[in-house]
């Protein structure tokens, strides 16, 4: 049953639950009816009797038939939602909410995706869009940190994403560790001196606020231009509809006009990376 | 148009016939409420006052209510039903106030389906001022104190009783049977809107109007100009309770039964510290992108006079001078504006 009272969430069957990291799940969920979402668009996950929260999708937009939720725990529901849930159970979820990647801009373009933490959640979306058909863009080049190894997500799938040719995946964590071989640093380390073609390029981003903060900085220093940014903004949400009034940058409420912003439409307003 | 005298027994017969249970009128200077038969005759009297200190919001807009039941007790989904009502005494600026609700609630991507259903159900007689209070300013925001729009039937108080225009079928019923106004009875009504007019402007005229073509430039939520309102606010919220317009809510969920739950829709007030805060790690610091009320005081004022006209080419206030009335430390939205605008 597919409710028309757009507050209602439909069940969705939890299908899997895939521990990612300590503090990180993924759900996967299989709504009673298909959601078809776009990359970048977010819905409302249920916790029956506990309450909902916001979730970009991190699995194909191509499969909505079996969606992908990753949850970092860090607040009511989502504690619960790590603590609660066991395949078989029946979830809610409502949606697809607010704007997509901007899909059609990145025809003849280079792709640069930026994620810290969990925000590779996200951006696995636009990643696997984007893998679905690579010919029209120019490259994928994608720049992913955590704290520590224990951190980083989907560390099975880089190698099957760095096999085509268009794409190339760095991967970084905070501070040296014992057994890690690779680069440290925070993210905005793999950003300095950016070997893309800076004037046919855009970068999208998504991460917390203090990495979004100096991610920015970073690839305005490497001579992005506002408009070539993209941020996957943190307000809290409620209604996902543009009803509710508190998920508002100025003017723009981030579940109709985001959750990702264009950088030079939000970089006058204040607390925009806090 | 045809324009009808409705004399002011009949009214109040009228009124105490129809019953009390789905009638909301002026009881007492404070709030609408449902009416008692019996006491039709003081109701339309009061109808001669100023507006109610009370917004009639909640009667369409409940505080709290349930937005809907799911889980696999809860049934299958019912068109939400709503019972006819009729508010009586609504004024130009809760018009103004209804048509900016129903543009943020029925006319975006979603329709918000309890107000649809509430407004579908609503009857609306409004009337014009007669009397207003010290706090009233609709003629800065581009309004007036008598309803040129939005309502079933119109009222305008004048000596003896009421000139009514009718704007719907809906309204209709209110004036079979009476006998159009006479020319001196409508010369009496364009007096009284006159006179009010100045009225208001005249308790006004130290702000500058303000319209949503040109909106004021007010500083960003950020900017310390703020504070000199905020060091004023004990977030009681009292303004936005009040508001006509304002109208964030937040959703909650509940079991109603091992299997049946249910969400509901209660409001909020950005003013409050908790509204923007998010989910983070730390125990008792929860990011926001507010954290000082200076910020949250701006936000409330910027939503209204700098957002909601380049959102819904609305101004968000209507001048009804509630939030002035209710705050505790006599924070003027007016001179905020006045003062603060660039």
């Amino acid at each position: 049953m597919i409710s028309t009272n757009p507050y209602v969430p439909q069940p969705a069957k939890l299908v899997e639950v895939i521990d990612e990291t300590p503090t990180i799940k993924t759900f996967v969920v299989a709504p009673s009816q298909p959601i078809a979402f776009k990359a970048g668009q977010f819905v409302q996950l249920t916790l029956p009797g506990v309450g909902e929260a916001p979730f970009t999708p991190s699995s194909s937009p191509s499969e909505a038939d079996r969606i992908a939720i990753t949850v970092l725990k860090t607040g009511e529901v989502t504690t619960r939602l790590h603590e609660a849930c066991r395949v078989g159970m029946s979830l809610g979820v409502r949606g697809p909410f607010g704007k997509s990647y901007p899909l059609e801009k990145l025809a003849g373009k280079e792709v640069l995706v930026v994620g810290g933490g969990v925000g590779l959640a996200p951006l696995r979306a636009l990643i696997l869009a984007l893998l679905d058909d690579l010919k029209p863009i120019r490259r994928l080049s994608i720049k992913y940190g955590a704290r520590c190894r224990e951190e980083l997500l989907y560390t099975d799938q880089y190698e099957q994403w760095a096999a085509h040719e268009k794409v190339d995946l760095a991967v970084t964590i905070d501070n040296p560790q014992e057994g890690w071989t690779g680069h440290t640093g925070v993210v905005t380390t793999l950003l300095k001196g950016l070997d893309v073609d800076k004037a046919n390029c855009f970068a999208f981003a998504c991460g917390p606020s203090v990495m979004l903060r100096f991610t920015t900085l970073a690839l305005m220093e490497e001579d992005l231009e506002p408009e070539q940014i993209y941020l996957s903004m943190n307000r809290r949400m409620s209604c996902g509809m543009g009803l509710c009034g508190r998920c508002n940058i100025g003017k723009y409420y981030l579940c109709k006009d985001g959750p990702d912003m264009n950088y030079a439409l939000i970089q006058d307003a204040p607390n925009v990376f806090s | 148009m045809t324009t009808y005298w409705f004399p002011k027994a009949k009214l109040a017969q009228f009124i105490g016939e129809r019953g009390g249970r789905s009638i909301y009128l002026p009881i007492g200077p404070e709030a609408l409420g449902r009416l008692r038969p019996e006491k039709a005759g003081a109701a339309v009297e009061a109808l001669a006052g100023a507006r109610t200190g009370q917004s009639p919001k909640s009667l369409f807009f409940p505080t709290a209510e349930s937005v809907g039941h799911y889980g696999p007790a809860a049934g299958a989904a019912t068109a939400v039903e709503a019972p006819p009502v009729t508010l009586v005494g609504l004024r130009a600026c809760e018009l103004r106030a209804l048509a900016y609700l129903d543009q943020v609630l029925l006319e975006g991507d979603f329709q918000d389906p309890t107000y649809a259903a509430r407004r579908d159900a609503l009857t609306v007689v409004s009337v014009d001022c007669a009397d207003c209070r010290e706090t009233c300013f609709c003629t800065l925001v581009g309004g007036a104190p008598y309803a040129a729009e939005g309502y079933d039937v119109n009222l305008t108080p004048i000596e003896g009783g009421f000139v009514a225009d009718v704007a719907t079928e809906k309204g209709r019923a209110w004036v079979e049977g009476l006998a159009e106004a006479s020319a001196e009875q409508l010369a009496a009504r364009d007096a009284l809107r006159e006179a009010m007019t100045e009225r208001v402007r005249a308790q006004n005229a130290e702000f500058s109007p303000v319209a949503a073509e040109s909106p004021p430039d007010l500083p960003n939520d950020d900017a310390e100009a703020w504070q000199a309102y905020a060091a004023d606010c004990v977030e009681c919220a009292a303004c936005t309770n009040g508001c006509p317009t304002c109208h964030c809510f937040y959703l909650y969920d509940q079991a109603v039964g091992p299997e049946d739950f249910e969400r509901v829709r209660t409001w909020d007030s950005c003013l409050l510290g908790s509204y923007h805060r998010m989910a983070g790690t730390g125990a008792n610091v929860k990011p926001t992108p507010r954290p000082r009320l200076r910020s949250r005081l701006a936000n409330r004022v910027l939503h209204k006079f700098s957002y909601s006209p380049q959102q819904y080419g609305l101004l968000g206030c209507v001048g009804c001078g509630r939030c002035i009335e209710g705050c505790l430390g006599a924070i003027d939205i007016r001179k905020a504006v006045q003062e603060l605008s660039q």
